[in-house]
This record gives C-alpha cells, sequence and structure tokens, in this order.
C-alpha cells in the first residue's frame, strides 16, 4: 500500500463503517492492521501455527459478515479479539480430548539462562518469551482472562475444566509470569 | 530471586502476605476496575503491590503479542491468508439495486449496480483531499430515470481543515464525478464528518 492512500490512515471506525458498506479495500487495511496481532494471539492460544492462520481467517470473515452488528465501529479491535477467541476455542474443543491433556499439570520451565533474559534489550521480548514458555493450559487461561476478559466460569465452560482446576492454572500462570517479569520491576 | 523460589513453581501462591487478602479477589477487584473502592484493599501496601503487578503483566501480554506481530519474520504468510479472505469477500459481495445507463441503441440495455455507485462515490471522496470517506447511502428510486436521489456521506475529515470548505469540495467532487459516470438526478448531498484523523 502507497503512503499516500488515505485509507491508511483512517481510523479503525471509518473504514468499519465503510467495510459495512461493501467496500473491499477499507477492510483490507483492517485486516492487515489487526490480523498479524490477532494470528500471534491464536497462535498463543493454539499453540499451534499451522491452525492459527485459518482461525485468524475465518474469524476475519466472520467479522465481514457481522460488521453491521458492530454498534461501536472505533471497538473493533477487541470486538475482533472475541470472534478469535471463540474460533480458537471452538478448534481446542475439537481436539481436545486426543492431545495435550498430559501437560495439564506440568508447572513451566523456569529460564534456563535467567541472564539471557535480563540481558534481553526490551521487556516486552521477555514477557513474550515467559508467555511462549507457559504450558499450554496456562497460556490459555491466562489469555483468556487477561487479553479476552472471560470470567473463570467462562474459561471453565470454554475449556472443558473444573473452575478450580482453572483457579490452579491462573494462579500459577500468574505466579510464574510475575516471577520472570521481576528483573523488570 | 532465591533458587528455593524456583524449585517451586507449582505451589500456591502463599496469600497470607497480603493482608488477608487472596489473589483471586485482587484479579477479580482489579477486572471491576477498583470500583467500588475496597479501603481495607487500598490502605494495604502489599495488595496494592499484588495488583499493580497484576495491571502491568495484563497489560504487558497483549503489548508482547503486539511486539511479535509487528515484528514478524514472516510477511508472506500474513499476504497468503489476507490474500485468501479477500477472495473469499469479494465472491459475497452484494451489488444492490441496478442504476440504469441509458444507451443510444434501444435495444441495449446498460445498468450500473448500486454497490458500483457508491465505489465511485467513496473513491471521489477519497481523492477530494483532506478527507476519507466513510459510508455512503443512495436515498430515492435508483432503478427509475430521472427520479430524484439523495446522497448521504459520512466522512472522516482532516486534523486542521474547515469542515464547511471541505464539505463544500466533497459535494461538488461527488456531484462532479456522478454527472460524469451515471444519469442520476442527484437532488442533494448531504454530507457528515463524524471522525477527524491526522495527515
Amino acid at each position: 500500500m502507497s503512503d499516500d492512500d488515505p485509507l491508511g490512515r483512517a481510523e479503525d471506525s471509518t473504514l468499519v463503517v465503510r467495510a459495512a458498506d461493501g467496500d473491499v479495500p477499507a477492510f483490507a487495511v483492517l485486516a492487515r492492521r489487526h490480523g498479524p496481532l490477532m494470528r500471534v494471539y491464536a497462535e498463543q492460544m493454539l499453540g499451534s501455527n499451522v491452525e492459527s492462520d485459518d482461525v485468524v481467517q475465518e474469524a476475519f470473515l466472520t467479522g465481514w459478515r457481522r460488521l453491521s452488528d458492530l454498534e461501536s465501529p472505533a471497538r473493533f479491535r477487541p470486538w475482533m479479539m472475541q470472534i478469535v477467541t471463540r474460533k480458537a476455542i471452538d478448534r481446542l474443543r475439537r481436539r481436545r480430548h486426543h492431545d495435550d491433556v498430559d501437560e495439564l499439570d506440568r508447572p513451566a520451565d523456569p529460564t534456563q539462562n535467567p541472564e539471557r533474559i535480563v540481558e534481553a534489550r526490551l521487556q516486552l521480548d521477555a514477557m513474550w518469551a515467559a508467555l511462549d514458555r507457559l504450558p499450554a493450559d496456562q497460556r490459555r487461561c491466562w489469555l483468556l482472562r487477561e487479553t479476552a476478559g472471560y470470567s473463570y466460569q467462562e474459561i471453565s465452560e470454554a475449556l472443558e475444566l473444573p473452575v478450580t482446576t482453572v483457579r490452579g492454572l491462573l494462579a500459577r500462570a500468574r505466579q510464574y509470569l510475575s516471577r520472570e517479569m521481576e528483573a523488570w520491576r | 530471586m532465591s533458587d528455593d523460589d524456583r524449585s517451586l513453581p507449582g505451589a500456591a501462591l502463599p496469600d497470607d502476605d497480603l493482608d488477608g487478602h487472596t489473589m483471586d479477589e485482587l484479579a477479580e477487584y482489579l477486572d471491576r476496575g477498583r470500583d467500588p473502592r475496597d479501603p481495607d484493599i487500598e490502605s494495604s501496601a502489599a495488595c496494592r503491590l499484588a495488583l499493580s503487578n497484576m495491571q502491568r503483566l495484563r497489560e504487558l501480554s497483549l503489548d508482547a503479542m503486539q511486539r511479535r506481530a509487528d515484528t514478524d519474520p514472516d510477511p508472506e504468510r500474513e499476504t497468503a491468508w489476507i490474500d485468501g479472505l479477500l477472495d473469499t469477500i469479494k465472491a459475497e459481495l452484494t451489488s444492490g439495486r441496478d442504476v440504469p445507463v441509458s444507451h443510444p441503441d434501444p435495444r441495449l440495455r446498460l445498468t450500473l449496480t448500486e454497490a458500483a455507485v457508491r465505489n465511485l462515490v467513496r473513491r471521489a471522496g477519497d481523492t477530494t483531499g483532506g478527507v476519507v470517506t466513510g459510508r455512503c447511502t443512495l436515498t430515492g428510486d435508483v432503478s427509475t430515470p430521472g427520479a430524484p436521489i439523495t446522497v448521504d456521506i459520512t466522512a472522516a475529515i482532516a486534523y486542521g481543515q474547515s469542515a464547511d470548505e471541505t464539505a463544500d469540495r466533497l459535494r461538488h467532487r461527488v456531484a462532479d464525478v456522478l454527472a460524469r459516470h451515471t444519469e442520476l438526478v442527484i437532488e442533494q448531498i448531504d454530507v457528515r464528518f463524524d471522525d477527524v484523523y491526522v495527515p
């Protein structure tokens, strides 16, 4: 996209009403602007970068079809985040019963080389590394809670886990992340 | 941090140093926006520290993913799924009503789709300068030649532009483009700026 394309600088709210009107280029700008974050998020939720592309594509397609339901066009990003969350949960449910059940209670590995993280140029890279090291279920609970804003009950239903388990997984994730990020305080 | 801490990564958080409150309780309090204010929590230094750490981790989670996305080493992958998405979307587009266009040969029936007309309006708006077009609505019987049509346009205006002057330019530009490419009788063009962008 060229720099002098006014669409590239337009606010989400403008692009959303326009896309709702049937303007594909406006939606393309939204997809390019927010898609990469959604894909990373889906990847973290699913623990797979093969499925994350599909999930994000499906989510944006759903978003396009339902744009007229979005009451506050400036809230496009959190709205898409919710759609991606639901799509990712659907995927998890479908494959729930034959993998990664064994890692339910595995504690996260502490950083092998704390100095390296402390030396890391950016706090965000350290946070990313810490998120990435969380066991899949802890990470899912954490993201559903902190990024998608789900309640314990909603997480329990989404991941088909007892609320007490969710509580425990969240406590461990929080504790692990706090400890990993202590050096950055 | 001692090695002892690291040897117990799965242990429950000792809540007893939170002046009688639990992390769960604090997390829920944070979710409510610390409102209504709980004086017992707010007067505890340990709780306030725990809350600010939780808030920070929450923000860092999203920011860390955003940074990861911004520095993605594989832009080709982004392009691939977005291209697939756009292809599907284009196939689903609805074209709206037919807008007749006359032709010297009476045996030929030419029409523009309403979607194409709205597209013309959007492009006209975008090339006006200082405007990004938003929604465009054609009111009136566009399928009947000569019927009076009102065009409603919402748009974002560039920061620092005069709204009156910009709306005038936009109206003229849209009227001009529609006159050139369609036979619609435009009775009125209403412009509403509902956003400001920084050019």
